[in-house]
């Protein structure tokens, strides 16, 4: 425009204009009040694409719920264990694809005590296959670098030896799941992939002291299926415990109490942090197993909440002695 | 009245409606990206990081910082990877809030492995705690009983198990964990410490002053704890030194806690004997006059709370009310001397 077009800008036109921007300006502040989401953002998962466990639990017999071994060996300590439970051939049936989880959270030397035992994985494997299996997965997904925590602890090489497939985490083999009756688990990746195909689940660990949840056992081992940033659980450690009890429903639990580590936890890093307990329990109950398991950390049922959360979600028994363990010590 | 030409105002009308438009298209595809915004999708790399531009680590070569901290005979077995409070948690899991609650910046942590035999590694971790209070307090609160103290450091914040060594070097907590407990690694680890101390340059080594409070006579040495907060539960007695005597063949816990000036110390000490009371203590005779109602038997144990000067201090849980007034009346006096040797300056 030219400088007399400029002039001939005249009041009413800049009136209808300015008007103009000013309803514009206003509409924009009115959509935006009523786009504001004070609440944030929410996962965009659809209900049709959540994903939930399968129950890989066994029927119950009474009295053969829980044992509980005495010795150094784990090997023979578990074959004990499970062979006072009905022996394995309870659990695995021929021709069963079994999914072995144990805790492998750490780069760290077998020796300090933080993973699950290679001795005792390798030993689970070999007897899964005893009971028929035709295939044995053994899987974690860790806190650490997973290739780092399955090779450094041992539990890699100790798993291939005995015949396993080793399942590492990837992006594709995490589904959203949302647990009923859940408060912090809802529309959360977990790690399914392994366990999508598997006819029976079983969790092993080591006793543990942990500095935020008071001890970490079999029912703290399902963390590791959690994806995502499931660090913001720790806030609510005694329910998300609790919750994984609810949601994971195994075959049967393998607790490593043979060195348990008392303080330090859960990753210790000297071996003066663990103490020879020489005890190793299997139950198909984790709430119960990990009441036992509390004491040989010295501590209380009543010391870990999540125990009671867990029992009055109906996901286990605190009151392991109702169970009628079966005690037994090999040499 | 309209002076703007047809054709000019049905260009700018036009130019309008295109802007307007793409602006629109911006406005739908952030809402619609937002809507599918899902913050557990977004979990920090676990691996590793680049380190700063500014290395944390001054050393003679430049090199990645960690590498030449490696012991002779020790290759890289990993990088060096950096950890933010954000993602401390994907290297310690459940520890990081005792680091993150006591001041934690980053850690710096490599593997090294020995050159000769693959069985023999070690990982460093370099925590920096931003002061040298704060790495002593994540020093003293994790440290093993029964290590051995190591007396090659100075100030001798330092020991070792089996198989690890821990140290505090300025504001720097420091483990090097091994493998095994092999003699080999044990001297690697050692040289490795002794490296640090001399290549990682910090601003100064400045001594903890509370640590000198505590009297000398029957101090178990390496004994002294520090909790930053929420000591014995008690949310009042914050920046809390213990130390463990041994007295008469027993065992005692002493503490103490420098309060800003002599009025809060006596409040604090006042608050803390309230919340011992509300937590079933029942109040007892001491058998030396001055430390009567400052006495307390705790469900079978004697807890003792007083103050001197700007200091909040006690017996915490003894079993022997005797030898736990002993220790009581030893720390006492060194606090008077220190309030006196103070005042008089």
């Amino acid at each position: 425009m030219s400088d007399k077009e400029y002039s001939n800008f005249g009041r009413r036109q800049f009136l209808a204009r300015a008007g103009k921007a000013g309803i514009a300006i206003a509409g924009c502040g009115i959509a935006s009040y009523l786009l504001y989401d004070p609440t944030g953002p929410r996962p965009g998962v659809k209900v049709e694409d959540l994903v939930t466990l399968a129950d890989f639990s066994v029927p119950h017999k009474t009295g053969q719920t829980m044992s509980i071994v005495q010795g150094s060996d784990r090997a023979k300590t578990v074959d004990k264990a499970i062979e006072s439970l009905g022996g394995i051939e309870r659990f695995v049936k021929p021709g069963d694809t079994v999914a072995i989880k144990p805790n492998v959270a750490f780069a760290t030397p077998a020796m300090l005590g933080a993973t699950a035992h290679p001795q005792l994985v390798a030993e689970m494997v070999r007897l899964c296959y005893k009971g028929g299996a035709t295939k044995v997965i053994v899987t974690d997904n860790p806190i650490n670098d997973p290739t780092s925590c399955f090779t450094l602890s041992g539990v890699g090489k100790a798993a291939s030896q005995a015949g396993a497939e080793v399942v590492l985490p990837k992006t594709h083999l995490f589904k959203y799941t949302t647990l009923t009756d859940g408060r912090l688990i809802r529309n959360w990746p977990i790690f399914y992939g392994p366990f999508y195909k598997a006819d029976k689940l079983i969790g092993i660990s080591p006793i543990k002291h942990h500095h935020r949840a008071g001890a970490s056992m079999s029912m703290k081992n399902w963390y590791g299926l959690l994806g995502g940033r499931r660090n913001v659980f720790h806030q609510d450690i005694n329910t998300i415990i609790a919750e994984l009890a609810m949601m994971v429903k195994p075959t049967l639990v393998i607790l490593d109490g043979t060195e348990v580590m008392m303080t330090n936890g859960p990753t210790g890093g000297s071996v003066s942090d663990l103490k020879r307990a020489n005890t190793l329990i299997a139950s198909t109950d984790c709430v119960a197993a990990d009441s036992y398991g509390c004491g040989l950390l010295n501590l209380n049922i009543s010391d870990l909440p999540y125990l009671a959360k867990a029992e009055k979600a109906k996901a286990g028994t605190n009151n392991y002695k109702s169970l009628n363990p079966i005690f037994a010590t090999v040499s | 009245m309209d002076s703007v030409p047809g054709r000019a105002r049905h260009l700018e009308y036009a130019v309008s409606i295109c802007l307007l438009a793409v602006i629109f298209l911006i406005g739908i595809g952030v809402f619609i990206k937002q809507s599918d915004y899902d913050m557990s999708r977004f979990g920090i790399s676990a691996t590793p990081i680049e380190l700063p531009s500014q290395p944390l680590v001054l050393t003679r070569e430049k090199k990645p910082v960690l590498v030449s901290l490696k012991p002779r005979g020790f290759d890289s077995l990993s990088e060096t990877e950096v950890y933010e409070s954000e993602n401390l948690y994907e290297k310690i899991n459940g520890k990081a809030p005792l680091y993150i609650d006591s001041g934690f910046v980053k850690l710096f942590t490599q593997r090294f492995i020995s050159e000769s035999d693959e069985d023999l590694w070690m990982e460093l971790l370099v925590y920096d705690m931003a002061t040298t209070k704060n790495a002593f307090s994540v020093y003293s609160v994790q440290r093993r009983a029964d290590a051995d103290i190591l007396s090659l450091f100075h100030p001798s914040n330092a020991y070792r198990t089996s198989n690890a060594l821990y140290f505090i070097h300025g504001k720097y907590y420091i483990e090097l964990i091994g493998s095994s407990e092999s003699g080999e690694l044990s001297k690697a680890i050692i040289a490795a410490a002794q490296n640090i101390q001399a290549s990682l340059v910090v601003d100064k080594i400045v001594a903890i002053p509370e640590l000198s409070l505590f009297p000398q006579e029957n101090l178990v040495p390496g004994s002294a704890k520090l909790y930053l907060a929420n000591a014995f539960g008690f949310e009042g007695l914050f920046d809390t030194f213990t130390a463990q005597y041994k007295i008469d063949g027993e065992t005692i816990m002493a503490f103490l806690s420098k309060r800003a000036g002599i009025t809060e110390a006596k409040t604090i000490a006042g608050d803390y004997r309230k919340f011992l009371i509300e937590n079933g203590a029942i109040p007892k005779k001491a058998i030396d006059q001055s430390l009567e109602g400052k006495t307390f038997d705790f469900y079978g144990t004697t807890e003792i709370v007083f103050s001197v000067g700007p200091f909040v201090a006690g017996i915490h849980e003894a079993e022997n009310q005797q030898t736990a007034e002993k220790a009581a009346r030893l720390l006492a006096n060194k606090f008077r001397m220190f309030t006196e040797a103070v005042s008089d300056e």
